[in-house]
Parts: C-alpha cells; sequence; structure tokens
C-alpha cells in the first residue's frame, strides 16, 4: 500500500475516533497540534488504527511516536 | 533551608548576584555555580546523603551514554531496565524496607529486626527525574547529554530538587541555552514566590494550629470540630503545597528558567479524573507517562475494564509513592476506585469546559459538582492524613454523625474558623477571577503602578503581622 493512501486512512481513522472533521495530517503533526489528542485518545486510535489495518503494534513502538510520520512508518513496515 | 527561612534568602541573594553579575553571559560558568549551590543547598538538607546524590548523579550519566552507545536493542533495553530497578530499587530500600518487615512481623506474629535507615532528603523527586531521563533515552525522545554538569543540575536544581516540580529530562535543554536577564520574567518570578509564601504563610502555616491537636485526639473530638478539621486540612495541603511550588516556580525564573507546572486550580475541577489532572501535576503526568500508559496500551483490547484497571494500579501507586503506609496504599485505591464510574460513563475521557453566566459566576450545576468533587477529595485526603486506616474510619464515622449537623451552626461562631475561612474564601474568590492566568497576582502587571504596589505593600505588611514559626513544608517528608 502506499505511503500516501496510509496516510489518508490513518487520516479518516483520526477524524473518527476524535469526532473532528477539520483535522489534517501531515508527517509533522503530533499531539501538540491537535487539541483532542491526549494519552487518553492516543490509545482508542491505536486500537482503531490497529483494527483497520489488522496489524498489532508493539507497546515501545506505540510509546515512542513523536509524531504522525512516525506511527505512519511503523504501520508500513507492519504491512510491508 | 527552606524558601521561607532567612538562611534561603541570603544564599539566594549571593547565587543571584553571582549569576547575573559577574557570570552574566557565560552559559557554562553560570551551570557551574548552579549545579555547586544545588549541591550545596541539598548538603545543607543532609550533608551525609550528599555523596550518594553524587554517586547516582555519575551512574545515571553513564548510563544515559550507555544507552545510546548500546548496539543492539537488547542491550539498549537491559541497560533501561537496570537505570529503572535502581530508581525503583532506591526507593524500596530506603522507603518500604522497613514497612514491609515489620508488615510481615505484624502478618506472622514474630518479632524481626528492622535497619536503621535514614531516607535520603527529595529520594522520590530525585529518582523521578533519574528514571525518566533513562526511560526517555530508550524511548529515543530525548538524546543523553555529554555535559555532565547541565545533567547534575538538571537532577539536583536547588528550588526543586527537595519536594519538586519534577521535571522532565527536556530541562537540561533550558541550562545549555543562553539565559539573559528579562525584567519582566524576573519580576513574575517574585509576584510568583510572594504568591506562593502568602498562601503558605497565610493560611497553610495558621491553619496547623487548629488541625494538629485535633488529630491527637480525636475521640473528644465533635462531628462538626471534624468536619471543619477536614475542611481546613484540604485547604492547608493544598496552600502548603502549592504554595512551595509557586515559590520554586518563581525562583526558576528569576534565574531564567520554565519549571513545570504543578497546580492549575484544582479545587475548580468538577469531577476527580479533572482534579487529579490539576493537582501535583508533574507526579500525575510523570505517572501517566510512564505506569498508567504503558499498562493501558498493555490492555488495551480489553476496553473500558482495561483502562479501569490501569487506573486503579496507577493510583495506588500514586499512592504509594507518598511514603510506606497502608493509608497512602488506601488513599490510592480510594482515588482509582472514584476514577471506575468516570470511566464506565465516558466521563473520564471528556474535558468539561466551565460555562460561567452573569458576573462571571459557574453554573448550579457546574458548581455542585465542583463540591462534590472537594467532599470526595476531603475524605481522601482524611485517608491520607491518618496515622492508620483505623483512625482515618474513626474519623470518618465521627463526621458523618447527625449531631455533626446539628451542631454545624456553632462553627460559624468559632473565631478561628471563622477568620481562616475568611481567608480562604479571599483565596478562592482571587483564583477564580484569575482562572485562566498561570497564578492570581500575574493580572497585576496590568495595572497602574500605584495599585500594583498597593497590593505588594499589603501582602507583605500581612506576612509580617502574621509570621508565625517557620513550620516545614509538608511535601518536605516525601
Amino acid at each position: 500500500m502506499e505511503r500516501n493512501k496510509v496516510l489518508a486512512e490513518v487520516q479518516d481513522i483520526f477524524r473518527d475516533v476524535l469526532d473532528e472533521e477539520e483535522i489534517v495530517l501531515t508527517d509533522a503533526t503530533s499531539a501538540d497540534d491537535i487539541e483532542e489528542w491526549d494519552s487518553l485518545s492516543h490509545i482508542q486510535l491505536i486500537v482503531a488504527i490497529e483494527k483497520h489495518f489488522k496489524i498489532k503494534f508493539t507497546s515501545k513502538e506505540i510509546l515512542s511516536w513523536k509524531n504522525v510520520g512516525e506511527l505512519v512508518d511503523s504501520t508500513m513496515s507492519k504491512l510491508a | 533551608m527552606a524558601f521561607n527561612t532567612l538562611a534561603f534568602l541570603l544564599f539566594f541573594v549571593v547565587v543571584f548576584t553571582l549569576y547575573w553579575f559577574p557570570l552574566k553571559g557565560r552559559t557554562k560558568a553560570q551551570n557551574v555555580l548552579l549545579l555547586l549551590s544545588s549541591w550545596f543547598f541539598y548538603g545543607y538538607a543532609s550533608l551525609k546523603m550528599l555523596p550518594g546524590l553524587i554517586l547516582v548523579t555519575v551512574a545515571y550519566y553513564g548510563l544515559g551514554l550507555a544507552i545510546k552507545s548500546s548496539k543492539t536493542e537488547r542491550g539498549a533495553g537491559a541497560l533501561k531496565t537496570l537505570g529503572v530497578l535502581l530508581g525503583v530499587g532506591m526507593l524500596l530500600w530506603f522507603k518500604y524496607l522497613n514497612f514491609f518487615i515489620e508488615s510481615f512481623a505484624t502478618a506472622f506474629h514474630t518479632s524481626v529486626y528492622t535497619f536503621k535507615l535514614i531516607m535520603p532528603v527529595g529520594l522520590s523527586f530525585i529518582t523521578f527525574r533519574l528514571m525518566s531521563y533513562v526511560m526517555e533515552i530508550h524511548r529515543g525522545r530525548v538524546e543523553p547529554t555529554k555535559d555532565f554538569v547541565s545533567f547534575a543540575t538538571y537532577v539536583a536544581f536547588f528550588p526543586c530538587v527537595l519536594s519538586g516540580p519534577i521535571d522532565r529530562p527536556t530541562f537540561i535543554g533550558q541550562l545549555q541555552k543562553e539565559r539573559s536577564f528579562d525584567y519582566d520574567q524576573a519580576a513574575e518570578g517574585v509576584r510568583q514566590f510572594l504568591w506562593g509564601l502568602a498562601k503558605k504563610v497565610l493560611i497553610a502555616d495558621r491553619c496547623v494550629y487548629l488541625i494538629d491537636p485535633v488529630w491527637e485526639d480525636l475521640s473528644s473530638a465533635s462531628g462538626s470540630t471534624l468536619l471543619m478539621v477536614a475542611i481546613l486540612y484540604s485547604f492547608q495541603m493544598y496552600t502548603d503545597f502549592s504554595g512551595y511550588s509557586d515559590m520554586a516556580i518563581g525562583v526558576g525564573k528569576l534565574m531564567g528558567f520554565r519549571i513545570a507546572k504543578n497546580f492549575n486550580y484544582p479545587f475548580f475541577a468538577t469531577n476527580v479524573a479533572e482534579y487529579w489532572r490539576r493537582w501535583h501535576m508533574s507526579l500525575t503526568s510523570w505517572l501517566t507517562d510512564y505506569v498508567f500508559m504503558p499498562l493501558n496500551v498493555a490492555f488495551r483490547n480489553i476496553g473500558k475494564v482495561g483502562m479501569c484497571i490501569a487506573i486503579v494500579i496507577n493510583m495506588v501507586v500514586v499512592g504509594l509513592w507518598h511514603g510506606a503506609n497502608w493509608t497512602y496504599g488506601a488513599f490510592g485505591l480510594y482515588h482509582g476506585l472514584l476514577f471506575v464510574p468516570l470511566v464506565l460513563s465516558g466521563a473520564f475521557m471528556k474535558k468539561h469546559k466551565l460555562k460561567t453566566g452573569r458576573f462571571d459566576l459557574p453554573s448550579l450545576k457546574d458548581l455542585a459538582k465542583m463540591l462534590l468533587t472537594f467532599a470526595l477529595v476531603t475524605i481522601g485526603l482524611i485517608i491520607f492524613r491518618a496515622e492508620n486506616v483505623a483512625q482515618a474510619w474513626q474519623f470518618i464515622c465521627g463526621m458523618m454523625h447527625l449531631e455533626t449537623f446539628k451542631g454545624l451552626w456553632m462553627l460559624f461562631l468559632d473565631h478561628d474558623f471563622m477568620t481562616r475561612t475568611g481567608l480562604i474564601v479571599i483565596l478562592l474568590i482571587l483564583e477564580w477571577r484569575n482562572r485562566k492566568l498561570e497564578f492570581p497576582l500575574v493580572a497585576l502587571k496590568n495595572h497602574h503602578w500605584a495599585v500594583r504596589w498597593g497590593v505588594y505593600v499589603t501582602l507583605v505588611c500581612m506576612l509580617v503581622m502574621l509570621w508565625g514559626k517557620n513550620l516545614t513544608f509538608l511535601y518536605v517528608d516525601f
């Protein structure tokens, strides 16, 4: 799957989970840029992404992402 | 050398003068001064433990560099685990060992040997700073520093070393940047220090005299007296600890630093989850990152039940962090259980924004929620303050008595209670009106100089008039 497509699908998940249609993700987007994205909603986002792509992240991956780019990189590596 | 002593004032004047005059613009020399003064400050509190502080600082400095240079992921993980175990081990050894031994002896009706251990001052705060350093390096979110002076200053920075706030390793970045004297920031630092000192001297220290004697003889106290003591203790704890934090942050600003925020008007929280987002924030955010989040990640596939388990464990850790006593464990468990309905109803996830009507007053619904939250928190603090769980239960039963409500009117005739309540009401009004600011006195900067100085002079006069014995800060014991 292409990287842009993964990013677009992750963006849809963010909009759905955080209930905010205006969210636009780039690789550099971090939790500081989206008010609703906190430590609690982070878990909901992970569960939704794992379910959608049928993948499983490790705890270390989940706790070490600094931005959306790194999240998408991890997702891509699982899909490869 | 507590902040509210002449010794600290003299110490700080010397450090401040050297820092901003002969050493101005020389970042490395300023950091050496900060480190030496921080070690002096720590040695002044506990000279015996100073070599230990230096030793663990060297150990974690080396561990940070070793994690980064480790060739394998497994090696880096093992070093991080070593760092965490060392930190937890220090806490267990100094804080909890005798408690475990005594609990074991009580349970099995046997006599045992306990160790004569002196807990290093500030241990809980120092170990948390050290552990977050190795964990952040392992997560790849922070680079280890080769600059030992900056690292050691981060660990022992004198405003925070004894009672927090618990800064994160990103603070090292602030130490490595050049600082220029900013008059506005320094003035804000003085205002915040003054605000913290006022809370400590005018409210916390004046409540102690009403609270402590009652706790010493609970059986002879009436229900309404117990209720009064419970309410006053919540405010004593808040004004003492937030007062200390404001003073630490104020000192930090005077030296050109932004220390982590620790309180955000917790008594305006409308539920317990919100309260914990506003109370001792540097500790709760630390535990959120390193205890709650990993647990929540591990339990993520069992939904809300997983979240409940993670939060209850997290809150028990919050309680036990304060020390080795079943009361702290019970305090944590009590708060953890209060979260359960919030998680199940979904209220835990929502950040409630206060709506205000005319005259900037909260709605009745929000006010009722704030009062309920305050009542729940106050019950928690009774457990926290008690010497054992049985005493806490005795206090709560004594307070929840029909006689308490019959005797309530007597509180209004109690001169001591009413003077403290008057000051607390003034505090709450000032906090409510300025709740969007970091602390209420920030608002002064936009006022005419005459108003500003009027407030300063009034506060200083009140401090001089009401200055009691220099009571220590409650959180120094942790």
